[in-house]
């Protein structure tokens, strides 16, 4: 618990917090805006009107909250590497591991929050402009947890990432390959490539329906522990010389 | 002899290299153990293993009875460090960073500002840690391993970057400490004349090799029988040269070994 507030107070100017709001604040509004502009549009195609809500926002959300994350993941990490403050963490009774699961933990419920905001326009937007009795309060909730559960793996491997790299460019640079790698493989239906976190991040958002695909939730899940839990092992065992 | 730190045959080898070799350290609970050698002598790299940062290749050692890894927490509870060049987290205050330090030690409110006061830095403790002058940084550092006044102190040249009138106040502060509160220091310097005038004991390290420890008077007799002037004024202005003598002598002698 000292770790988590210790953890927190450190974020301080570092932008960490701002980032995911913002990235809920602009999800959400680009969201809204998009029903304002496109309604007629968008309710003409030819799809279910809780899939056309889930679907043909998520491209975009998804896209920002992936930069989001990887932003904000190289940012908590930088901080302790600019003035080498993580030496002195090394020299006090704390427990680099400890540290670790801390980021992770913050990163994830800001990025909860984020999610929830985005998710609170879709729900403000169906009850008003969807048909009459069309929006369904259960398909929303099962899609934006699966969604929320299909980011995490970017979000578990670019913390691992970021905590292994002094330098905040090899992060950002590893971020952005990453996801125009996924951008470039997110309609490959070849079941080897969900091993790349960004590629199942994007299935929501590529997917035509608002049905979660159990094989991904499951590989989603499976990543995020793994890349978590190597990325514990790392800091217990490789240290920062 | 009541020992607080003892090292047996402490060795680091890096690939072929070996910085630290051999080196059994002696370090009396109360007393202030001046560490002197050059550049690349292996002071860091022995202090760094101290703490804990990297591991020993070879030897052991124990602080007040306890070892790493399994006490790694009760440890470094106790040590107040500072370790080459001052770490800190740039987008804090240099309050707010003593703060973080204060937390993880579980240390009252009004430890930090008896650490910013300690140190000189009162006045500057609002001002981003980043935006600090090298000297400030130091004092900074300086600061963080003062926290809580801790039972033993292990710093790595803590008066370097700091001006002349700065080296003489924290020269003072640094010797004042074991009588302030009880304390163990282990300072380390390339300056014999520096540390002549606060430590109790000596240990002087060359290429990872530890060429002699003891008290300073140990030095000084030293001195006399390698037969030079025994006038005492003299010798006190030679004690540098005599550090530098030694150092000299021992990198000849390896220079003899590697040719032969
Ligand atoms: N991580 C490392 N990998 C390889 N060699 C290292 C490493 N760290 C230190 N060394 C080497 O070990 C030797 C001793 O270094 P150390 O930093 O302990 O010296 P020092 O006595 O503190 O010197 P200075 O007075 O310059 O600070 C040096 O030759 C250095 O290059
Ligand atoms: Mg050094």
């Amino acid at each position: 618990m000292r770790t988590l507030a210790v953890e927190l107070r450190k974020e301080k100017r570092t932008g960490v917090i701002p980032v995911l709001l913002a990235v809920g604040i602009l999800g959400a509004g680009y969201a809204f805006l998009n029903f304002i502009v496109r309604k007629d549009t968008l309710l003409g195609l030819p799809l279910a009107p809780m899939d056309v809500l889930l679907t043909q926002l998520y491209g975009m959300i998804t896209i920002l909250n992936m930069f989001g994350i990887v932003v904000a993941a190289c940012m908590i990490y930088n901080m302790e590497f600019k003035g080498t403050a993580i030496k002195r963490m090394y020299l006090l009774p704390v427990s680099v591991p400890g540290m670790y699961l801390c980021k992770f933990l913050i990163l994830l419920t800001l990025f909860f929050a984020a999610v929830a905001l985005q998710n609170l326009a879709l729900v403000r937007i169906g009850m008003t402009d969807l048909p009459q009795g069309a929006f369904e309060m259960g398909t929303l909730m099962k899609f934006a947890g699966y969604s929320f559960l299909t980011a995490m793996p970017v979000l578990s491997f670019m913390v691992l990432i970021s905590s292994r790299f002094e330098n905040m460019w090899v992060p950002l640079g590893i971020g952005v390959a990453g996801f125009l790698s996924g951008m470039a493989l997110a309609n490959s239906n070849l079941n080897l490539l969900m091993i790349h976190p960004f590629l199942i991040m994007l299935k929501p958002a590529v997917a035509m329906s608002a049905q979660p695909d159990k094989m991904v939730a499951i590989a989603a899940f499976i990543e995020t522990l793994a890349f978590l839990g190597a990325g514990l092992w790392m800091a217990k065992n490789l240290r920062y010389e | 002899m009541d020992y607080i730190i003892t090292t047996e045959g402490l060795t680091k080898k890096y690939k072929t290299f070996i910085s630290v070799n051999d080196c059994s350290l002696h370090i009396r609970k109360g007393t202030i153990y001046g560490f002197l050698g050059p550049n690349g002598a292996g002071k860091s790299t022995t202090m760094k293993m101290l703490l804990g940062l990297t591991a020993p290749t070879k030897g052991r050692f124990t602080i007040d009875g306890r070892r790493f890894p399994e006490d790694r927490l009760a440890i470094l509870k106790e040590i107040g460090s500072f370790i080459e060049s001052p770490s800190f987290y740039a987008n804090l205050t240099g309050r707010e960073n003593l703060d973080i330090i204060r937390r993880i030690l579980g240390l009252p409110k009004d430890s930090v500002d008896d650490a910013l006061e300690l140190v000189g830095l009162t006045e500057f403790g609002n001002r981003l840690a980043k935006k600090y002058s090298l000297g400030m940084k130091q004092r900074l550092g300086l600061a963080g391993a003062l926290l809580g006044r801790p039972p033993i102190l292990i710093l790595d040249e803590p008066t370097n970057g700091l001006d002349p009138s700065g080296i003489h106040e924290i020269r003072i502060l640094i010797k004042s400490l074991p009588g302030l509160y009880n304390c163990t220091i282990m300072i380390s310097s390339h300056m014999l004349s520096e540390v002549e005038l606060m430590a109790d004991d000596i240990g002087i390290l060359n290429h990872g090799r530890l060429l002699f420890e003891g008290t300073l008077d140990d030095l000084r007799q030293n001195t006399r029988k390698a037969g030079m002037s025994a006038d005492h004024k003299l010798i006190e202005n030679q004690l540098e040269d005599v550090f530098l003598a030694m150092i000299e002598q021992d990198n000849a002698a390896r220079k003899q070994r590697a040719k032969l």
